[in-house]
Protein backbone atom coordinates (compact mmCIF):
# COMPACT_ATOMS: atom_id res chain seq x y z
CA UNK A 1 0.00 0.00 0.00
CA UNK A 2 1.33 3.44 -0.89
CA UNK A 3 1.85 5.97 1.93
CA UNK A 4 -0.63 8.33 0.25
CA UNK A 5 -3.45 5.87 0.91
CA UNK A 6 -2.37 4.59 4.28
CA UNK A 7 -2.86 7.88 6.15
CA UNK A 8 -6.54 8.41 5.18
CA UNK A 9 -7.22 4.70 5.84
CA UNK A 10 -5.57 5.02 9.27
CA UNK A 11 -7.65 8.15 9.96
CA UNK A 12 -10.90 6.37 9.01
CA UNK A 13 -9.91 3.35 11.11
CA UNK A 14 -9.21 5.61 14.12
CA UNK A 15 -12.56 7.40 13.70
CA UNK A 16 -14.37 4.05 13.46
CA UNK A 17 -12.47 2.86 16.54
CA UNK A 18 -13.52 5.97 18.51
CA UNK A 19 -17.14 5.37 17.49
CA UNK A 20 -17.08 1.71 18.31
CA UNK A 21 -15.23 1.79 21.62
CA UNK A 22 -18.05 3.42 23.66
CA UNK A 23 -20.40 0.75 22.27
CA UNK A 24 -18.04 -1.95 23.51
CA UNK A 25 -18.10 -0.44 27.01
CA UNK A 26 -21.90 -0.08 26.99
CA UNK A 27 -22.25 -3.68 25.87
CA UNK A 28 -19.81 -4.87 28.54
CA UNK A 29 -21.66 -2.91 31.21
CA UNK A 30 -24.91 -4.57 30.17
CA UNK A 31 -23.32 -8.02 30.18
CA UNK A 32 -21.82 -7.43 33.61
CA UNK A 33 -25.14 -6.27 35.07
CA UNK A 34 -26.92 -9.35 33.69
CA UNK A 35 -24.24 -11.85 34.47
CA UNK A 36 -24.89 -14.43 37.17
CA UNK A 37 -22.61 -14.55 40.16
CA UNK A 38 -19.36 -16.09 39.02
CA UNK A 39 -17.68 -19.26 40.12
CA UNK A 40 -14.85 -18.83 42.52
CA UNK A 41 -12.08 -21.40 42.51
CA UNK A 42 -11.80 -23.05 45.95
CA UNK A 43 -8.82 -21.88 47.95
CA UNK A 44 -7.13 -25.33 47.90
CA UNK A 45 -6.65 -24.80 44.16
CA UNK A 46 -6.28 -21.02 43.94
CA UNK A 47 -3.39 -21.26 46.44
CA UNK A 48 -1.61 -23.48 43.91
CA UNK A 49 -2.62 -21.45 40.86
CA UNK A 50 -1.34 -18.23 42.50
CA UNK A 51 2.21 -19.47 41.76
CA UNK A 52 3.56 -18.01 44.94
CA UNK A 53 1.63 -14.74 44.68
CA UNK A 54 -1.14 -15.45 47.19
CA UNK A 55 -1.11 -11.93 48.60
CA UNK A 56 -1.64 -10.19 45.31
CA UNK A 57 -4.27 -12.77 44.24
CA UNK A 58 -6.14 -12.02 47.48
CA UNK A 59 -5.96 -8.27 46.67
CA UNK A 60 -7.28 -8.87 43.15
CA UNK A 61 -10.13 -11.14 44.31
CA UNK A 62 -11.10 -8.59 46.96
CA UNK A 63 -11.27 -5.80 44.34
CA UNK A 64 -13.32 -8.09 42.10
CA UNK A 65 -15.78 -8.89 44.90
CA UNK A 66 -16.09 -5.23 45.95
CA UNK A 67 -16.66 -4.26 42.29
CA UNK A 68 -19.30 -6.98 41.95
CA UNK A 69 -21.24 -5.65 44.96
CA UNK A 70 -20.73 -2.02 43.84
CA UNK A 71 -21.81 -2.87 40.29
CA UNK A 72 -25.08 -4.40 41.48
CA UNK A 73 -25.66 -1.42 43.79
CA UNK A 74 -24.84 1.06 41.00
CA UNK A 75 -27.32 -0.62 38.67
CA UNK A 76 -30.00 -0.50 41.41
CA UNK A 77 -30.22 -4.30 41.45
CA UNK A 78 -30.59 -6.16 44.70
CA UNK A 79 -28.12 -8.95 45.32
CA UNK A 80 -29.86 -12.30 45.02
CA UNK A 81 -29.32 -15.18 47.41
CA UNK A 82 -26.96 -16.70 44.83
CA UNK A 83 -25.02 -13.42 44.63
CA UNK A 84 -24.57 -13.35 48.41
CA UNK A 85 -23.34 -16.95 48.37
CA UNK A 86 -20.78 -15.88 45.78
CA UNK A 87 -19.70 -12.95 47.97
CA UNK A 88 -19.36 -15.23 51.02
CA UNK A 89 -17.39 -17.84 49.06
CA UNK A 90 -15.14 -15.10 47.65
CA UNK A 91 -14.48 -13.63 51.10
CA UNK A 92 -13.70 -17.13 52.35
CA UNK A 93 -11.19 -17.74 49.56
CA UNK A 94 -9.61 -14.28 50.01
CA UNK A 95 -9.16 -14.83 53.73
CA UNK A 96 -7.79 -18.34 53.10
CA UNK A 97 -5.19 -16.84 50.76
CA UNK A 98 -4.28 -14.11 53.25
CA UNK A 99 -5.93 -14.57 56.65
CA UNK A 100 -4.37 -11.33 57.96
CA UNK A 101 -6.02 -9.16 55.25
CA UNK A 102 -8.42 -6.91 57.21
CA UNK A 103 -10.52 -5.40 54.38
CA UNK A 104 -12.54 -8.60 53.68
CA UNK A 105 -13.51 -8.75 57.36
CA UNK A 106 -14.56 -5.09 57.29
CA UNK A 107 -16.68 -5.80 54.21
CA UNK A 108 -18.21 -8.88 55.86
CA UNK A 109 -19.05 -6.87 58.98
CA UNK A 110 -20.57 -4.03 56.95
CA UNK A 111 -22.57 -5.96 54.39
CA UNK A 112 -23.27 -9.56 55.34
CA UNK A 113 -25.17 -8.73 58.52
CA UNK A 114 -27.04 -5.66 57.32
CA UNK A 115 -27.71 -6.26 53.64
CA UNK A 116 -27.60 -10.01 53.29
CA UNK A 117 -29.28 -10.71 56.62
CA UNK A 118 -26.57 -13.27 57.39
CA UNK A 119 -25.06 -12.20 60.73
CA UNK A 120 -24.02 -15.81 61.48
CA UNK A 121 -21.96 -15.92 58.27
CA UNK A 122 -20.46 -12.52 59.07
CA UNK A 123 -19.53 -13.71 62.55
CA UNK A 124 -18.01 -16.94 61.19
CA UNK A 125 -15.72 -14.89 58.93
CA UNK A 126 -14.94 -12.38 61.67
CA UNK A 127 -14.06 -15.15 64.13
CA UNK A 128 -11.76 -16.64 61.50
CA UNK A 129 -10.10 -13.23 61.21
CA UNK A 130 -9.80 -12.86 64.98
CA UNK A 131 -8.04 -16.24 65.12
CA UNK A 132 -5.17 -14.62 63.16
CA UNK A 133 -5.53 -10.89 63.88
CA UNK A 134 -5.51 -11.31 67.64
CA UNK A 135 -4.20 -7.74 67.97
CA UNK A 136 -7.12 -6.11 66.08
CA UNK A 137 -9.84 -4.79 68.42
CA UNK A 138 -12.22 -4.11 65.52
CA UNK A 139 -12.93 -7.80 64.88
CA UNK A 140 -14.31 -8.67 68.35
CA UNK A 141 -16.09 -5.29 68.27
CA UNK A 142 -17.91 -6.23 65.03
CA UNK A 143 -18.67 -9.75 66.33
CA UNK A 144 -20.07 -8.20 69.51
CA UNK A 145 -22.22 -5.81 67.49
CA UNK A 146 -23.69 -8.67 65.44
CA UNK A 147 -24.50 -10.60 68.61
CA UNK A 148 -26.07 -7.49 70.10
CA UNK A 149 -28.06 -6.12 67.20
CA UNK A 150 -28.94 -9.07 65.00
CA UNK A 151 -28.71 -12.16 67.14
CA UNK A 152 -30.00 -10.48 70.34
CA UNK A 153 -27.46 -12.39 72.42
CA UNK A 154 -26.49 -9.55 74.77
CA UNK A 155 -24.35 -11.65 77.08
CA UNK A 156 -22.06 -12.92 74.30
CA UNK A 157 -22.04 -9.43 72.78
CA UNK A 158 -20.86 -7.93 76.07
CA UNK A 159 -18.12 -10.60 76.29
CA UNK A 160 -16.78 -9.72 72.85
CA UNK A 161 -16.94 -5.98 73.52
CA UNK A 162 -15.00 -6.53 76.75
CA UNK A 163 -12.42 -8.58 74.80
CA UNK A 164 -12.15 -5.75 72.25
CA UNK A 165 -11.72 -3.18 75.02
CA UNK A 166 -8.62 -5.02 76.30
CA UNK A 167 -6.82 -4.88 72.94
CA UNK A 168 -4.32 -2.16 71.99
CA UNK A 169 -5.62 1.14 70.52
CA UNK A 170 -9.27 0.29 71.30
CA UNK A 171 -11.50 3.32 72.01
CA UNK A 172 -11.82 4.38 75.64
CA UNK A 173 -15.62 4.03 75.65
CA UNK A 174 -15.62 0.27 74.95
CA UNK A 175 -15.63 -0.92 78.60
CA UNK A 176 -18.63 1.39 79.25
CA UNK A 177 -20.34 0.09 76.14
CA UNK A 178 -19.76 -3.50 77.22
CA UNK A 179 -21.25 -2.80 80.66
CA UNK A 180 -24.16 -0.90 79.15
CA UNK A 181 -24.86 -3.76 76.77
CA UNK A 182 -24.96 -6.23 79.59
CA UNK A 183 -27.41 -3.97 81.48
CA UNK A 184 -29.70 -2.43 78.89
CA UNK A 185 -29.62 -5.09 76.20
CA UNK A 186 -31.32 -4.17 72.98
CA UNK A 187 -31.99 -0.42 73.08
CA UNK A 188 -31.50 1.43 69.78
CA UNK A 189 -29.42 4.07 71.57
CA UNK A 190 -26.71 1.47 72.22
CA UNK A 191 -26.68 0.60 68.51
CA UNK A 192 -26.02 4.26 67.71
CA UNK A 193 -22.65 4.08 69.45
CA UNK A 194 -21.68 1.01 67.43
CA UNK A 195 -22.72 2.58 64.15
CA UNK A 196 -20.92 5.86 64.82
CA UNK A 197 -17.72 3.89 65.43
CA UNK A 198 -18.22 1.82 62.28
CA UNK A 199 -18.65 4.98 60.19
CA UNK A 200 -15.57 6.59 61.72
CA UNK A 201 -13.68 3.44 60.79
CA UNK A 202 -14.90 3.18 57.18
CA UNK A 203 -13.27 4.88 54.22
CA UNK A 204 -15.08 3.03 51.47
CA UNK A 205 -17.64 5.46 49.98
CA UNK A 206 -20.26 2.79 49.20
CA UNK A 207 -20.12 1.20 52.62
CA UNK A 208 -20.03 4.59 54.34
CA UNK A 209 -23.15 5.81 52.48
CA UNK A 210 -25.08 2.73 53.54
CA UNK A 211 -23.98 3.02 57.16
CA UNK A 212 -24.81 6.74 57.29
CA UNK A 213 -28.34 6.05 56.06
CA UNK A 214 -28.72 3.43 58.77
CA UNK A 215 -27.37 5.82 61.35
CA UNK A 216 -30.01 8.37 60.31
CA UNK A 217 -32.75 5.73 60.55
CA UNK A 218 -31.50 4.63 63.97
CA UNK A 219 -31.26 8.22 65.21
CA UNK A 220 -34.91 8.69 64.29
CA UNK A 221 -35.84 5.39 65.93
CA UNK A 222 -34.08 6.61 69.10
CA UNK A 223 -36.08 9.90 69.04
CA UNK A 224 -39.31 7.91 68.84
CA UNK A 225 -38.13 5.42 71.49
CA UNK A 226 -37.41 8.27 73.92
CA UNK A 227 -40.83 9.84 73.29
CA UNK A 228 -42.41 6.40 73.74
CA UNK A 229 -40.64 5.97 77.07
CA UNK A 230 -41.99 9.32 78.33
CA UNK A 231 -45.47 8.44 77.09
CA UNK A 232 -45.45 5.06 78.83
CA UNK A 233 -44.28 6.66 82.09
CA UNK A 234 -47.09 9.21 82.10
CA UNK A 235 -49.96 7.35 80.46
CA UNK A 236 -49.05 3.80 81.47
CA UNK A 237 -50.04 2.34 78.10
CA UNK A 238 -48.66 1.81 74.59
CA UNK A 239 -49.57 4.63 72.14
CA UNK A 240 -50.21 4.51 68.41
CA UNK A 241 -47.39 6.33 66.54
CA UNK A 242 -49.69 9.24 65.63
CA UNK A 243 -50.64 9.76 69.31
CA UNK A 244 -47.04 10.75 70.11
CA UNK A 245 -47.48 13.79 67.85
CA UNK A 246 -51.09 14.53 68.76
CA UNK A 247 -50.36 14.58 72.51
CA UNK A 248 -47.22 16.68 72.08
CA UNK A 249 -44.54 14.09 72.83
CA UNK A 250 -43.03 14.68 69.38
CA UNK A 251 -43.29 17.80 67.14
CA UNK A 252 -43.64 15.41 64.19
CA UNK A 253 -43.10 11.74 63.46
CA UNK A 254 -39.72 11.59 61.67
CA UNK A 255 -40.02 9.57 58.47
CA UNK A 256 -38.12 6.31 58.09
CA UNK A 257 -35.42 7.15 55.46
CA UNK A 258 -35.91 3.66 54.03
CA UNK A 259 -39.60 4.42 53.35
CA UNK A 260 -41.15 2.07 55.93
CA UNK A 261 -43.79 2.64 58.63
CA UNK A 262 -42.87 2.83 62.31
CA UNK A 263 -44.33 0.20 64.61
CA UNK A 264 -44.11 0.63 68.40
CA UNK A 265 -43.40 -2.56 70.31
CA UNK A 266 -44.61 -3.24 73.89
CA UNK A 267 -40.99 -3.76 75.06
CA UNK A 268 -40.29 -0.09 74.34
CA UNK A 269 -38.46 -0.65 71.06
CA UNK A 270 -39.35 0.88 67.70
CA UNK A 271 -39.52 -1.29 64.63
CA UNK A 272 -39.88 -0.25 60.99
CA UNK A 273 -41.74 -2.22 58.34
CA UNK A 274 -38.85 -1.43 55.97
CA UNK A 275 -36.49 -3.48 58.19
CA UNK A 276 -34.01 -0.75 57.18
CA UNK A 277 -33.79 -1.76 53.53
CA UNK A 278 -35.14 0.63 50.87
CA UNK A 279 -38.70 -0.22 49.83
CA UNK A 280 -39.28 -0.18 46.06
CA UNK A 281 -43.04 0.21 45.58
CA UNK A 282 -42.84 -0.56 41.83
CA UNK A 283 -41.43 -3.99 42.34
CA UNK A 284 -43.26 -4.61 45.59
CA UNK A 285 -40.19 -5.98 47.23
CA UNK A 286 -37.30 -4.70 49.24
CA UNK A 287 -34.33 -3.32 47.39
CA UNK A 288 -31.07 -2.95 49.18
CA UNK A 289 -29.68 0.54 49.35
CA UNK B 1 40.11 -17.92 40.09
CA UNK B 2 41.02 -14.83 38.12
CA UNK B 3 39.68 -16.36 34.90
CA UNK B 4 36.42 -17.22 36.66
CA UNK B 5 36.08 -13.64 37.91
CA UNK B 6 36.78 -12.25 34.42
CA UNK B 7 34.13 -14.55 32.96
CA UNK B 8 31.66 -13.42 35.64
CA UNK B 9 32.36 -9.76 34.78
CA UNK B 10 31.96 -10.44 31.04
CA UNK B 11 28.69 -12.31 31.65
CA UNK B 12 27.46 -9.44 33.85
CA UNK B 13 28.33 -6.84 31.17
CA UNK B 14 26.67 -8.95 28.48
CA UNK B 15 23.51 -9.10 30.56
CA UNK B 16 23.50 -5.36 31.28
CA UNK B 17 23.86 -4.60 27.56
CA UNK B 18 20.79 -6.67 26.69
CA UNK B 19 17.97 -4.42 25.50
CA UNK B 20 15.30 -6.61 27.10
CA UNK B 21 16.50 -5.14 30.39
CA UNK B 22 14.93 -1.79 29.54
CA UNK B 23 11.58 -3.41 28.73
CA UNK B 24 11.60 -5.36 32.00
CA UNK B 25 12.62 -2.24 33.97
CA UNK B 26 9.81 -0.26 32.30
CA UNK B 27 7.30 -2.98 33.17
CA UNK B 28 8.43 -2.93 36.81
CA UNK B 29 8.20 0.87 36.89
CA UNK B 30 4.71 0.64 35.41
CA UNK B 31 3.72 -1.79 38.18
CA UNK B 32 5.07 0.58 40.83
CA UNK B 33 3.07 3.42 39.23
CA UNK B 34 -0.02 1.20 39.11
CA UNK B 35 0.47 0.58 42.82
CA UNK B 36 0.06 4.30 43.55
CA UNK B 37 -3.21 4.35 41.57
CA UNK B 38 -4.68 1.10 42.88
CA UNK B 39 -3.81 1.58 46.56
CA UNK B 40 -6.67 4.07 47.04
CA UNK B 41 -9.25 1.44 45.96
CA UNK B 42 -8.84 -0.43 49.23
CA UNK B 43 -10.43 0.34 52.58
CA UNK B 44 -7.80 0.03 55.29
CA UNK B 45 -5.07 -2.35 54.16
CA UNK B 46 -3.31 0.08 51.80
CA UNK B 47 0.06 -0.82 53.35
CA UNK B 48 -0.52 -4.52 52.76
CA UNK B 49 -1.55 -3.96 49.13
CA UNK B 50 1.48 -1.71 48.55
CA UNK B 51 3.89 -4.29 49.91
CA UNK B 52 2.16 -7.10 47.96
CA UNK B 53 2.38 -5.24 44.66
CA UNK B 54 5.97 -4.07 45.20
CA UNK B 55 7.31 -7.47 46.18
CA UNK B 56 5.36 -9.20 43.38
CA UNK B 57 6.68 -6.64 40.85
CA UNK B 58 10.27 -7.23 42.01
CA UNK B 59 9.76 -10.99 41.91
CA UNK B 60 8.13 -10.84 38.47
CA UNK B 61 10.86 -8.58 37.06
CA UNK B 62 13.49 -10.97 38.46
CA UNK B 63 11.81 -13.96 36.83
CA UNK B 64 11.63 -12.16 33.47
CA UNK B 65 15.33 -11.23 33.78
CA UNK B 66 16.28 -14.84 34.39
CA UNK B 67 14.02 -16.39 31.75
CA UNK B 68 14.60 -13.83 28.99
CA UNK B 69 18.14 -12.62 29.64
CA UNK B 70 19.81 -14.98 32.14
CA UNK B 71 19.14 -18.16 30.16
CA UNK B 72 20.75 -16.72 27.04
CA UNK B 73 23.89 -15.74 28.94
CA UNK B 74 24.97 -19.38 29.14
CA UNK B 75 22.72 -21.36 26.80
CA UNK B 76 23.55 -19.15 23.81
CA UNK B 77 27.26 -19.95 24.27
CA UNK B 78 26.37 -23.57 23.62
CA UNK B 79 23.66 -22.78 21.07
CA UNK B 80 25.97 -20.63 18.93
CA UNK B 81 29.07 -22.78 19.55
CA UNK B 82 30.98 -19.80 21.04
CA UNK B 83 31.65 -22.17 23.94
CA UNK B 84 34.63 -23.57 21.99
CA UNK B 85 36.27 -20.15 22.01
CA UNK B 86 35.72 -19.70 25.76
CA UNK B 87 36.92 -23.19 26.66
CA UNK B 88 40.10 -22.74 24.59
CA UNK B 89 41.18 -20.19 27.26
CA UNK B 90 43.01 -21.37 30.40
CA UNK B 91 39.75 -22.01 32.26
CA UNK B 92 38.44 -25.29 33.65
CA UNK B 93 34.87 -26.31 32.94
CA UNK B 94 33.95 -26.02 36.63
CA UNK B 95 35.36 -22.49 36.64
CA UNK B 96 33.29 -21.77 33.53
CA UNK B 97 30.11 -22.95 35.33
CA UNK B 98 30.91 -20.90 38.44
CA UNK B 99 31.92 -17.84 36.40
CA UNK B 100 28.67 -17.93 34.44
CA UNK B 101 26.65 -18.45 37.64
CA UNK B 102 28.26 -15.54 39.47
CA UNK B 103 27.91 -13.37 36.34
CA UNK B 104 24.17 -14.08 36.17
CA UNK B 105 23.89 -13.58 39.95
CA UNK B 106 25.63 -10.16 39.75
CA UNK B 107 23.45 -9.18 36.83
CA UNK B 108 20.19 -10.14 38.58
CA UNK B 109 21.30 -8.52 41.85
CA UNK B 110 22.44 -5.24 40.24
CA UNK B 111 19.29 -4.94 38.08
CA UNK B 112 16.96 -5.68 40.97
CA UNK B 113 18.84 -3.34 43.32
CA UNK B 114 18.07 -0.54 40.89
CA UNK B 115 14.39 -1.54 40.76
CA UNK B 116 14.38 -1.81 44.53
CA UNK B 117 15.30 1.86 44.80
CA UNK B 118 12.15 2.71 42.82
CA UNK B 119 10.16 0.22 44.87
CA UNK B 120 11.30 1.88 48.12
CA UNK B 121 10.41 5.30 46.69
CA UNK B 122 6.89 4.02 45.86
CA UNK B 123 6.44 2.61 49.37
CA UNK B 124 7.79 5.82 50.92
CA UNK B 125 5.45 7.93 48.79
CA UNK B 126 2.39 5.87 49.74
CA UNK B 127 3.50 5.93 53.36
CA UNK B 128 3.48 9.72 53.11
CA UNK B 129 0.07 9.78 51.38
CA UNK B 130 -1.67 7.26 53.67
CA UNK B 131 0.26 7.32 56.97
CA UNK B 132 -2.70 5.89 58.94
CA UNK B 133 -3.09 2.85 56.73
CA UNK B 134 0.32 1.24 57.18
CA UNK B 135 -0.47 -0.56 60.46
CA UNK B 136 2.51 -2.57 61.60
CA UNK B 137 4.57 -1.82 58.48
CA UNK B 138 8.29 -2.28 59.07
CA UNK B 139 11.08 -1.41 56.64
CA UNK B 140 13.21 -4.11 58.28
CA UNK B 141 10.76 -6.91 57.47
CA UNK B 142 10.21 -5.43 53.99
CA UNK B 143 13.97 -5.63 53.31
CA UNK B 144 14.11 -9.19 54.69
CA UNK B 145 11.33 -10.22 52.28
CA UNK B 146 13.17 -8.48 49.41
CA UNK B 147 16.44 -10.19 50.33
CA UNK B 148 14.73 -13.58 50.12
CA UNK B 149 13.41 -12.71 46.65
CA UNK B 150 17.10 -12.33 45.73
CA UNK B 151 17.90 -15.70 47.36
CA UNK B 152 15.08 -17.32 45.39
CA UNK B 153 16.32 -15.81 42.13
CA UNK B 154 19.91 -16.89 42.85
CA UNK B 155 18.62 -20.42 43.33
CA UNK B 156 16.65 -20.19 40.09
CA UNK B 157 19.85 -19.00 38.35
CA UNK B 158 21.52 -22.20 39.58
CA UNK B 159 18.60 -24.18 38.10
CA UNK B 160 19.15 -22.40 34.77
CA UNK B 161 22.91 -23.18 34.89
CA UNK B 162 22.16 -26.82 35.70
CA UNK B 163 19.80 -27.27 32.72
CA UNK B 164 22.13 -25.29 30.42
CA UNK B 165 24.88 -27.76 31.27
CA UNK B 166 22.57 -30.66 30.35
CA UNK B 167 20.99 -29.47 27.12
CA UNK B 168 22.23 -27.97 23.91
CA UNK B 169 19.27 -25.66 23.23
CA UNK B 170 18.28 -22.46 25.07
CA UNK B 171 14.61 -23.25 24.40
CA UNK B 172 14.85 -26.60 26.19
CA UNK B 173 16.66 -24.91 29.08
CA UNK B 174 13.85 -22.34 29.24
CA UNK B 175 11.15 -25.02 29.25
CA UNK B 176 12.88 -27.13 31.94
CA UNK B 177 13.68 -24.11 34.13
CA UNK B 178 10.14 -22.75 33.81
CA UNK B 179 8.69 -26.18 34.66
CA UNK B 180 10.99 -26.43 37.69
CA UNK B 181 9.95 -22.96 38.84
CA UNK B 182 6.21 -23.73 38.50
CA UNK B 183 6.67 -27.07 40.30
CA UNK B 184 8.81 -25.38 42.97
CA UNK B 185 6.33 -22.62 43.82
CA UNK B 186 3.35 -25.00 43.93
CA UNK B 187 4.80 -28.15 45.46
CA UNK B 188 4.34 -26.99 49.06
CA UNK B 189 0.63 -26.30 48.56
CA UNK B 190 0.15 -29.69 46.88
CA UNK B 191 2.02 -31.55 49.65
CA UNK B 192 0.02 -29.82 52.40
CA UNK B 193 -3.25 -30.27 50.52
CA UNK B 194 -2.61 -34.03 50.39
CA UNK B 195 -2.18 -34.01 54.16
CA UNK B 196 -5.58 -32.36 54.78
CA UNK B 197 -8.73 -34.24 55.75
CA UNK B 198 -10.43 -32.97 52.62
CA UNK B 199 -7.90 -34.76 50.43
CA UNK B 200 -8.29 -37.89 52.53
CA UNK B 201 -12.02 -37.86 51.75
CA UNK B 202 -11.31 -37.64 48.01
CA UNK B 203 -10.67 -41.28 47.31
CA UNK B 204 -9.50 -40.48 43.77
CA UNK B 205 -6.01 -39.58 44.99
CA UNK B 206 -4.14 -42.84 44.70
CA UNK B 207 -1.25 -43.94 46.88
CA UNK B 208 1.07 -44.04 43.86
CA UNK B 209 0.28 -40.40 43.08
CA UNK B 210 1.00 -39.48 46.70
CA UNK B 211 4.34 -41.31 46.50
CA UNK B 212 5.16 -39.52 43.25
CA UNK B 213 4.42 -36.12 44.84
CA UNK B 214 6.59 -37.13 47.83
CA UNK B 215 9.51 -37.85 45.48
CA UNK B 216 8.96 -34.60 43.58
CA UNK B 217 8.92 -32.64 46.87
CA UNK B 218 12.45 -33.96 47.56
CA UNK B 219 13.74 -33.20 44.07
CA UNK B 220 12.38 -29.77 43.12
CA UNK B 221 13.34 -26.70 45.16
CA UNK B 222 10.57 -25.48 47.50
CA UNK B 223 10.44 -21.82 46.46
CA UNK B 224 7.71 -21.13 49.04
CA UNK B 225 10.46 -21.32 51.69
CA UNK B 226 11.69 -17.91 50.47
CA UNK B 227 8.27 -16.24 50.52
CA UNK B 228 8.03 -13.67 53.32
CA UNK B 229 5.46 -11.46 51.57
CA UNK B 230 2.71 -12.04 54.12
CA UNK B 231 5.02 -11.18 57.01
CA UNK B 232 6.20 -8.00 55.22
CA UNK B 233 2.64 -7.04 54.21
CA UNK B 234 1.32 -7.22 57.78
CA UNK B 235 4.51 -6.43 59.69
CA UNK B 236 4.51 -9.85 61.38
CA UNK B 237 7.65 -10.81 63.27
CA UNK B 238 9.80 -13.49 61.62
CA UNK B 239 11.55 -16.15 63.64
CA UNK B 240 15.35 -16.02 63.17
CA UNK B 241 15.48 -19.82 62.92
CA UNK B 242 13.14 -19.70 59.95
CA UNK B 243 15.37 -17.13 58.23
CA UNK B 244 18.47 -19.26 58.83
CA UNK B 245 16.78 -22.45 57.62
CA UNK B 246 15.50 -20.76 54.44
CA UNK B 247 18.83 -19.11 53.69
CA UNK B 248 20.78 -22.32 54.38
CA UNK B 249 18.37 -24.30 52.22
CA UNK B 250 18.79 -21.86 49.31
CA UNK B 251 22.59 -21.84 49.53
CA UNK B 252 22.87 -25.62 49.88
CA UNK B 253 20.46 -26.37 47.02
CA UNK B 254 22.28 -23.89 44.73
CA UNK B 255 25.67 -25.44 45.67
CA UNK B 256 24.40 -28.96 44.89
CA UNK B 257 23.04 -27.84 41.52
CA UNK B 258 26.30 -26.08 40.62
CA UNK B 259 28.36 -29.14 41.63
CA UNK B 260 26.10 -31.40 39.54
CA UNK B 261 26.30 -28.94 36.63
CA UNK B 262 30.13 -28.94 36.89
CA UNK B 263 30.23 -32.75 36.92
CA UNK B 264 27.94 -33.07 33.90
CA UNK B 265 29.61 -30.22 32.03
CA UNK B 266 33.11 -31.67 32.61
CA UNK B 267 32.09 -34.92 30.91
CA UNK B 268 30.22 -33.30 28.10
CA UNK B 269 31.47 -33.38 24.52
CA UNK B 270 30.79 -30.49 22.16
CA UNK B 271 30.51 -31.04 18.42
Amino acid sequence: MRLGWSLPVLFVALVLYCLLLPEVWVSREQVRSEVQAGYIIPSQFSRILALGNKGILADFLFLKTATFIGGRGGAGQPLSEEDWHYVIRSLDVITDLDPYFSDPYTLAAGLLSWDAGKPEEANRLLKKGFHYRTFDWRLPFFIGFNYFYFLRDYETAADYIMTASQLPNSPAYLPTLGARLAYYGGKSKTALLFLQEMIADTDDALLRRRLELRLLALERAVIIEEALEHFKLRENRLPAPSELVELGYLPELPPDPYGGQWVLLPNGRVFSTSRFVVVDSNRDNAVEE
Amino acid sequence: MRGMLSLAVITFKEGIRNRSLFGIALLALFLFGLNITVAGFFMRDIGKVTVDINLSALNFAGLLLIFFVGINLMAKDIDRKTIHLVLSKPLSRSQYICGKYFGIQFFITASLMLLMVFSCLTVALLLQLYPNYFDGFSWGIFFVATFFIFVKLWLLSAVVIFFSSLTSSSLITLIFSLATYVAGVTIEEVVFYLKTELAAQERIISESLKSFIEVISWVVPNFAAFDFTMEAAHGLAINTDRLMVSFGYGVLYSAILLLLASLIFSRREFN
